[in-house]
């Protein structure tokens, strides 16, 4: 019984954390070469990462470049506006 | 031009940048409208709202939900226009940091009073000073410069210049030039 309460409880509080996501938009001005560049030294990913996500928002229209909690999400997308990118946050997709 | 590289590090791990004159006059006077513009945002939060050069360098953080994103905007706009502010300032700085000045053959040569010796140096390239701080200020102020000018040239998300005026060439030419040197700083800091 007290396995399946703890599961229960887990479970719903994983439902609470769904996670929110940064996304970064493609937009007819910004350079490839910059847009890999801010993911590498805003996110720290290696080169072949941000190569690997600047094409993703190229090729599909958007990528999604972070995961986490809202206002950490709110940040990122605070600091995408800072470098000129078109970044929103949404609700992670279930 | 592209035969000369513009930009090289230098120990300190600033950047040496080597600008015509023409091209400093260019920058120099987009940089300082693009502030005017920025300060006319910060004076005036319900126009930055509206107007549709603020909706691009402030997007909506929020695609489906109109209040969380106006609140976002009410949250972050200010710090947001300040700093593109500082950038842009920064341009404006680096820009004035000729270091022909400390150079004694181009001193030399600047305090000539002859009027056509003064041209000569007038023309000569400017060396200007990027400090890692400023490299970052620049690339962000450059992006910012070129955001409002695919605004005023109406391209479409699919890249299409749809200005039809006598400006739009000068303008497109000054939008590539842009892109272009910020690409050469892109590279010159890329490790």
């Amino acid at each position: 019984m007290t396995k399946t309460a703890e599961k229960t409880e887990l479970h719903s509080a994983i439902a609470l954390d769904r996670p929110w996501v940064t996304l970064v938009w493609d937009d007819p001005v910004n350079l490839m070469s910059y847009v890999a560049y801010v993911f590498r030294s805003y996110f720290g990913v290696t080169p072949q990462e941000a190569e690997r996500l600047m094409l993703q928002v190229h090729n599909n229209g958007r990528a999604v470049v972070a995961t986490g909690n809202r206002e950490t999400m709110e940040r990122h997308v605070e600091a995408m506006h800072g470098y000129g990118l078109w970044a929103t946050l949404a609700k992670a997709e279930e | 031009m592209s035969a000369i590289q513009r930009f090289t590090v230098q120990q300190d791990g600033a950047l040496l940048g080597r600008f015509e004159p023409i091209e400093v006059d260019l920058l120099r006077l987009a940089t300082t409208q693009l502030l005017e513009m920025l300060d006319s945002g910060t004076a005036n939060p319900e126009l930055a709202a509206t107007d549709g050069i603020f909706g691009r360098l402030l997007p909506d953080a929020y695609r489906d939900d109109d209040e969380a994103a106006a609140e976002f905007r009410r949250y972050t706009s200010v710090n947001l226009l300040a700093q593109k502010a500082l950038n842009a300032q920064t341009v404006l700085s680096s820009l004035h940091s000729d270091v022909r000045a400390s150079d004694p053959i181009a001193s030399l040569s600047a305090d000539e009073t002859d009027v056509s010796a003064a041209d000569t140096a007038d023309r000569q390239p400017y060396t200007v000073s990027i400090d890692p701080d400023a490299v970052q200020a620049w690339l962000r102020s450059l992006t910012d410069l070129r955001l409002t000018l695919a605004d005023r040239l109406q391209i479409s998300p699919d890249g299409v210049v749809n200005l039809a005026t006598e400006d739009t060439p000068f303008l497109r030419e000054l939008y590539d030039w842009l892109g272009m040197l910020q690409e050469e700083l892109v590279y010159a800091i890329d490790i």
